[in-house]
């Protein structure tokens, strides 16, 4: 791991970014406005400052199609790679109309006929049109989306190490799990070893969970505490080098009649949905795999892509037109999410990371199951 | 007049309960809410920031990384005639998401990246607002924008980030409760880690240590990756900026600590949806020099001085005033790129940002409230030192100021 803050090697950025060019070109943009963390990493790959939650839209970087250059928000040069030049760079600033100027002096910007933003607010609906006074400005995410979607041979390697990193959090976290721990704990000691391993941003901070024996979906109501019979979910959630790694297993607490059998529940619709893994299948049939299993859907998300963030596709009972609509290819990778519940006992939730191969898929998590289940 | 760490503390009319009362934070921060969309004539709120929708539903969870969140985020839906605001809750696995909303405002997941998730989302918004409402709202993302005229056939929405930060600059007593809880369990999660500080150990082990800690004492989220800058021996010799001063904040890495260096330290956490911040300057393996020592008074000094003019009625300028004053030399004792001091809630900065490139008039106009919560940050630097700087969260009362901070200054000064 690095003593020093690094750019992402040029390999890993240049092909996302020649992949982030074509989709501009498709998509006829001659301009891109960046605010999203995932994507200005994704462009410039420089790290910057993590920070939980949405952030509102701003401009923090332009990818301009005709020169390739792009334009950041920072103020100083750590870990930005030396082919965007400290004249590319404009600092931090409170007063929108000062970034604006920034963005108006930027080669391209008074010409630009079509600008795509990945978001938007009031503010800066009003404003953008002064830097670029010759466009239209359009949504900037589908093109971001359709570049992200697929993952070079440089991300998938990425993905590899950030799922290490969850995945050896999570063992700590696992072994933790003992009577009377409380959830704060577990959660401050998966938090505890992510950062020793490196990485001081989680993806997720809902680590550690009672599962209820009552309600399919909420976490058990008591004292926050671990108690012998309990079914213990945790979620290893990791940003590591910017790429999410998402990890999740169930482990009994002491004995719990059913709890076998609701294992091989887990491990009956996970053979459902890893049938599904593969080029061409439709999305949909991730949701359908769980009535196959007889089970039903849970109401969050079955899959969704993982990257630099929260990647197409996104598998929801909310969506079925739009995962009717979607198709695996090679070089997605999917946090794929099985759930099980049975009343009295609790419930099991697993969750993978798994990447679709040119003849079907490979799992890249490897964390163990609970012995004997 | 500081630190004080009673039960119930009332100064200058501020009363901050011991515990929060979640109940009525929610109807308090909904008054207010409702009162600021009054004065600018707004009849709904869509809201899509996670900040906001904590303010505006009084609802918090576990923030996720942003890329998470764009896509899985609680959405609210407030209406000026209603006390009470909708959410349409994600359900991700695990999280709480407990609210004292009644069932029928509290609704299924909205996917707003999606056009399939926006369609529903218009179909529901068309039978809580109005057709002709004034809406506000603070994100639009790409497919409410393809379906902007459905979603808000009254006409072009209104920006509710400015109905928001209106309403949120003043905290009720329940949210100064969930700060000061916030202050406490990050002051004394630092101790041991302050403690940990030697040569050898790398700056991650301080954040490892930290989160620990925190996440134990009941921490909700960890709001920013922990900082520990090692400062440089000159402004010449670091970092290259824009303005040229000081970078800040530089991230963190698994480099190990010196004998001697200077770290920077910058830390949040939440508690119930609402941010803390500490920031202190420490040595690793050495006490302070006589210049080192002089590094801390100054700042000690201005902070003092700052602190001597803060109750309701001054302005910004004047704090920004009283900063330079006692930094002696006619310059600013804060960084380029940020501020003498800011604001902070369901935010880690918020308004009012102090000494900022929003300049003068901006400051000049900005009158202090009680009930207003500010982090003081100013820096005092001198090559060869390391510099100082250090973060104060202050309450704003009648005649005064509480501190909700209480850290020592070790290895500088005594006590806190």
């Amino acid at each position: 791991m690095s003593t020093e803050v690094l750019p992402d090697r040029i390999a890993l950025r240049s092909g996302r970014r020649a992949r982030a060019l074509v989709q501009m070109a498709a998509h006829d943009l001659d301009v891109l406005v960046l605010g999203r963390q995932a994507n200005v990493r994704y462009v410039t790959g420089a790290p910057q400052l993590w920070v939980a939650g949405t952030r509102p839209f701003g401009p923090t970087c332009v990818l301009v199609r005709e020169t390739g250059a792009i334009h950041l928000l920072s103020t100083w040069d750590e870990g930005i790679p030396d082919d965007i030049p400290h004249e590319n760079l404009y600092g931090i600033s409170w007063n929108p109309t000062n970034t604006i100027a920034a963005l108006a002096r930027i080669d391209g910007a008074a010409t630009a006929r079509r600008v795509g933003t990945d978001a938007m607010s009031p503010l800066f609906a009003q404003l953008l049109p002064m830097a670029f006074p010759n466009a239209e400005l359009v949504d900037g995410e589908l093109a971001m989306r359709a570049a992200r979607a697929i993952k070079t041979a440089e991300e998938v390697a990425a993905l590899r190490s950030s799922v290490a990193v969850a995945e050896a959090a999570l063992a700590a976290a696992v072994d933790a799990l003992t009577d009377g721990v409380s959830e704060q704990t577990l959660t401050g000691v998966l938090m505890e070893a992510m950062t020793a391993g490196g990485v001081s941003t989680p993806a997720n901070q809902d680590v550690a969970w009672v599962t209820s024996r009552e309600h399919p979906w909420r976490r058990a109501a008591g004292n926050g505490r671990v108690h012998s019979g309990d079914l213990v979910a945790f979620s290893a959630g990791v940003l590591a080098g910017g790429y999410v790694a998402e990890v999740g297993r169930t482990y009994p607490v002491g004995s719990r009649p059913g709890a076998a059998g609701l294992y091989r529940r887990w491990d009956a619709l996970w053979e459902k949905l890893a049938g599904v893994c593969r080029p061409g299948a439709a999305c949909s049939e991730l949701l359908s795999a769980y009535g196959e299993a007889g089970e039903p859907l849970p109401p969050v998300p079955v899959a969704h892509g993982l990257g630099l963030g929260f990647d197409p596709p996104v598998v929801s009972p909310q969506l079925p037109d739009t995962a009717a609509a979607e198709r695996l290819e090679p070089g997605m990778v999917l946090s794929v999410t099985g759930y099980v519940f049975e009343p009295g006992v609790g419930a099991v939730f697993g969750r993978e990371a798994v990447l679709i191969t040119d003849d079907g898929h490979e799992v890249l998590t490897t964390s163990p199951f609970p012995a004997g289940s | 007049m500081a630190g004080l760490a009673s039960l119930s503390q009332a100064v200058g009319s501020i009363e901050i309960p011991d515990v929060p009362d979640r109940a009525r934070l929610r109807r308090e921060t909904g008054t207010r809410l409702r009162a600021a969309m009054a004065d600018r004539g707004v009849d709904a709120l869509v809201l899509l920031g996670n900040n906001a929708v904590t303010y505006a539903t009084g609802t918090s969870w576990r923030l996720g990384d942003a890329g998470l969140s764009h896509v899985e985020r609680p959405v609210a839906v407030v209406l000026a005639d209603d006390e009470w605001p909708h959410l349409f809750l994600p359900f991700r696995e695990g999280a709480s998401g407990e609210t004292d909303l009644p069932g029928d405002h509290v609704h299924g997941p909205v996917y707003l990246e999606f056009d399939e998730g926006v369609e529903r989302f218009a179909r529901v918004l068309g039978e809580l607002i109005p057709g002709n409402a004034v809406i506000g709202i603070d994100e639009c993302t790409g497919a409410m924008r393809r379906a902007q005229q459905r979603l808000f056939p009254g006409g072009r929405p209104v920006d509710a980030a400015q109905v928001v930060s209106a309403a949120k600059v003043i905290k009720t007593r329940d949210e100064l409760a969930c700060i000061r809880t916030a202050c406490r369990i990050t002051d004394e999660a630092m101790v041991d880690v302050q403690a940990a500080l030697a040569p050898g150990i790398r700056q991650m082990d301080l954040s490892a240590q930290f989160l620990r800690h925190a996440f134990e004492l009941g921490a909700s989220a960890s709001m920013l990756e922990p900082i520990w800058q090692v400062m440089p021996d000159s402004r010449a010799a670091g970092v290259w900026t824009t303005h040229g001063d000081l970078a800040l904040p530089l991230l963190t890495t698994e480099r190990e600590l010196m004998a001697g260096d200077v770290l920077w330290t910058d830390v949040s956490i939440t508690y119930g949806g609402y941010c803390s911040d500490f920031g202190r300057t420490w040595i690793t393996g050495a006490d302070p020099t006589p210049r080192q020592q002089a590094q801390y008074r100054r700042w000690r000094e201005i902070l003092d001085a700052v602190r001597g003019v803060l109750r309701a009625g001054v302005t910004s300028g004047d704090l920004a005033r009283a900063a330079i004053a006692a930094n002696g030399d006619g310059t600013r004792p804060w960084l380029p790129h940020f501020y003498l001091g800011h604001g902070i809630g369901v935010n880690a900065a918020e308004m009012p940002m102090i000494g900022t490139d929003l300049g003068d008039e901006f400051d000049n106009n900005f009158v202090l409230e009680p009930g207003m919560v500010l982090v003081l940050e100013p820096v005092v630097w001198e090559d060869g030192t390391g510099g100082y700087r250090g973060e104060e969260v202050v309450v704003v009362t009648e005649d005064g100021w509480i501190s909700l901070s209480d850290y020592p200054y070790a290895p500088y000064g005594e006590g806190p």
